[in-house]
């Protein structure tokens, strides 16, 4: 018997029938229930059920010690654990699109300030009654740097946990400074003075930032505060102020002694020039430690104190973790964060790739004892500043941030005089303040 | 299988034409070739409403709330406080002028690469594809590549004019809209040279041959014969240049991050640090549909204007 052939007609009615339900196919299965994954309620965090548990974490921070907790944490909660690694910009874009369309990682890794942030808008979970019941096994807050608690806290709620701890000090090409006979400067006078000293034949003596941010241990060795809660006025005081943005000013263009920062979106461009031998000082944190180490693994590289004008200070940095409010399972997400932030895995990760932590049993561990440069970068965890501390509690923060980068451009980058520029920031983020 | 039609076609000869009356049958399968029709065509119409005028209302409905959830009411005060706000001013600025250079730029060079290759050149044919690369490559490469030949200090630029003996730059500091501008018509020159191409080789070689007998020049041919003619064209490639000019991103993300201190903070970068560093989707929103505005305003002014300019011989 021969094999009827389909008529045209029956063709078009089973395509336009496969199309109909391969459109409708999603859309029933999305009414018949959530996956397991997101079904499966563990209220007591010891296991997962199978699934997917997703962690957002910094492209940067994928350390192998890091990957031995994932690997127990999977195998005790059976699940896997989807780790999507990105730069912040990207992670920051990820997660508010994610909030917007109502669903969330399980566990965020976030770069300073996000977590009162998304404590303020209701993003993030209070984590105060994980606390409450583990912080005295875990160390927690005790064992850690003061300043990180209140960092990641809102209204005396704790909502993100310290991951890395970082802070910005003075990194310097050793050889060129002995070749000068330049001592290591101590003062703002000491640096401009070295700078000028250090400068010529293709070499400057200093290399800022083109990011914003760097700005800010001039203006904290100054004694200039962000936001000022009392009075609610922004670079208080003022003429300390444009004072600190001044010298960075004539560093570049009166002294000549600091190249003209490009604007852009990389961070690394002093870095770039001390490992080139193209600038002799820069003002950095820990993170730049390792490229400098892969490009120019014979640099003579010291690490100085922060420097001192009005006061010693220097910006304090690095990373949280934080549970998303509608986050499936928070109880295995912070079972996530106590395995991920214990003393054995910073000191694993401290061995690994030299990165600083917040733990203050870290500080006494040899590992980081014996290591003059972690040593250095540890001793500035006293003095070091989280600058944007009381202006993110104004949940403005994002508007001035960029405000303030405008400043700082119009200044360092344009030549601008800084009285002029701070004239017109305080009055643009004034207006963002008031709302 | 017979044609659903109404009307027979009439006889040579015939009085008039016969109107076959339409059974139950046949009212029964043109309701099924109208459903089959629809059928095929909806998941176009479901992409389409999921992935454009979902988002697009979505969009006008967040551009009168605010918040970080942009969950509140606002009425219109996204789109007052947007006239009054100097930054989005300044992004608008900075956006209508690179605008309008890389649309008169991809015009005028992707014009004159066009008329260069056209002729008969050893060679033409790799020409074309090599100025055709840039616009197959990304603009996050071209922007990195860019910033990295660009950078004052370690830039493959300046250590070439240096070796020359000749002064180095530091265009992205001193002229950065300029620059930006320049890195995007490198990018984009290549395919208006193409679209001009194809264009000229639409232009029936009589015409100039008719030209050149009635003694017309180089000049007048170009002039009356090669522009005129080329209107379309340049009508498609101005309109898209607009739409890509006032739409750019990449450049100021990838290349300057908008600085320095706004100098080259094209609009949709300022939108995008709206709605993601400051959290604010509700004004961003507003934003974005004042831009869609424009766009709509000034496609159909160039459309107008550019189809009075179109001749036909």
């Amino acid at each position: 018997m021969a094999t009827p052939r389909p008529t045209r007609r029956q063709l078009l009615h089973w395509t336009g029938a496969g199309a109909v339900a391969g459109l409708a196919a999603p859309w029933l299965s999305g009414c018949a229930g959530a996956p397991e994954s997101e079904t499966s309620d563990d209220a007591t965090g010891g296991g997962g059920g199978g699934g997917e548990f997703t962690v957002y974490w910094n492209a940067g921070h994928a350390y192998a010690a890091y990957d031995e907790v994932i690997a127990a944490f999977e195998e005790e909660h059976d699940v896997t654990v989807n780790m999507q690694k990105y730069q912040w910009p990207d992670l920051r874009t990820r997660l508010l699109s994610d909030f917007a369309s109502g669903s969330a990682p399980d566990v965020v890794e976030e770069p300073g300030g996000w977590v009162q942030e998304f404590a303020i808008s209701g993003d993030a979970l209070s984590l105060q009654e994980y606390i409450d019941a583990d912080g005295a096994d875990m160390g927690f807050p005790d064992d850690w740097q003061p300043r990180t608690i209140s960092r990641n806290s809102f209204e005396d709620q704790v909502y993100g946990i310290q991951l890395h701890l970082t802070c910005t000090m003075l990194l310097y090409n050793r050889a060129m400074l002995d070749a000068a006979g330049v001592e290591v400067p101590a003062t703002w006078d000491d640096f401009l003075d070295a700078a000028i000293r250090l400068t010529g034949d293709g070499v400057h003596g200093a290399a800022l930032n083109q990011d914003a941010g760097y700005a800010w241990p001039w203006l904290l060795q100054n004694g200039v505060k962000y936001y000022d809660t009392d009075s609610g006025e922004l670079l208080v005081p003022n003429d300390k102020a444009i004072e600190a943005l001044q010298f960075q000013a004539d560093l570049v263009h009166k002294h000549g002694a600091a190249p003209v920062p490009t604007p852009g979106t990389d961070y690394s461009g002093p870095q770039k020039l001390l490992s080139a031998g193209r600038a002799a000082m820069i003002l950095t944190g820990p993170w730049d430690l390792g490229p400098i180490q892969e490009t120019s693994p014979d640099l003579d590289l010291g690490i100085a104190p922060a420097l001192t004008h009005e006061t010693q200070a220097t910006v304090q940095a690095g990373t949280s973790v934080f549970i998303p409010a509608n986050a499936k399972n928070p109880d295995l997400s912070w079972d996530f964060i106590k395995r991920i932030t214990t003393l054995d895995v910073e000191r694993a990760a401290t061995e690994e790739v030299g990165m600083l932590m917040p733990r203050l049993s870290w500080v006494e561990e040899p590992v980081v004892q014996q290591d003059e440069r972690l040593a250095a970068f540890a001793q500035g965890f006293d003095y070091a500043i989280d600058t944007t501390e009381e202006l993110r509690l104004t949940g403005k923060s994002g508007e001035v941030t960029e405000l303030f980068k405008v400043l700082y451009q119009d200044v360092v980058m344009s030549n601008t005089p800084a009285e002029q520029a701070v004239e017109t920031f305080l009055s643009e983020a004034g207006r963002v303040l008031e709302g | 299988m017979s044609a659903p039609t109404t009307t027979a076609t009439a006889p040579p000869g015939a009085a008039r034409p016969v109107r076959r009356r339409r059974g139950p049958f046949a009212k029964s399968l043109n309701r099924r070739y109208v459903i089959t029709a629809y059928l095929f065509l909806l998941p176009a119409f479901a992409f389409f409403g999921l992935m454009f005028y979902l988002p697009i209302a979505n969009m006008v409905s967040s551009s009168f709330r605010t918040g970080a959830q942009a969950d509140v009411y606002a009425g219109m005060d996204n789109y007052t406080r947007a006239f009054e706000d100097a930054a989005v001013r300044n992004s608008f600025t900075v956006t209508v002028i690179f605008g309008v250079a890389t649309t008169i730029g991809a015009i005028v060079i992707g014009l004159t690469l066009a008329l260069l290759l056209n002729q008969k050149l050893r060679g033409r044919v790799v020409f074309r594809a090599a100025l055709l690369v840039p616009y197959l490559t990304s603009v996050a490469i071209v922007g990195l590549l860019w910033r990295n030949i660009l950078d004052p200090q370690l830039g493959i630029l300046n250590r070439l004019l240096s070796d020359l003996g000749l002064p180095t730059q530091t265009w992205l500091n001193t002229h950065p809209l300029a620059t930006v501008i320049g890195v995007t018509l490198w990018m984009t020159v290549g395919y208006t040279m193409v679209l001009f191409l194809a264009g000229l080789q639409g232009i029936p070689e009589e015409y100039y041959e008719a030209a050149t007998v009635d003694g017309a020049g180089p000049w007048q041919r170009f002039w009356r014969i090669t522009l005129p003619l080329l209107a379309p064209t340049t009508l498609f490639v101005s309109v898209m240049a607009v739409i890509n000019g006032l739409q750019a991103f990449g450049q100021a993300y990838i290349i300057t991050g908008g600085g320095p201190a706004g100098r080259t903070d094209l609009y949709i970068f300022h939108v995008f640090n709206v709605a993601f560093t400051s959290r604010d989707f509700g004004y961003a929103s507003a934003l974005s549909f004042l831009l869609f505005l424009v766009i709509v305003i000034f496609t159909v002014v160039q459309l107008r204007v550019g189809r009075r300019g179109e001749v036909q011989y």
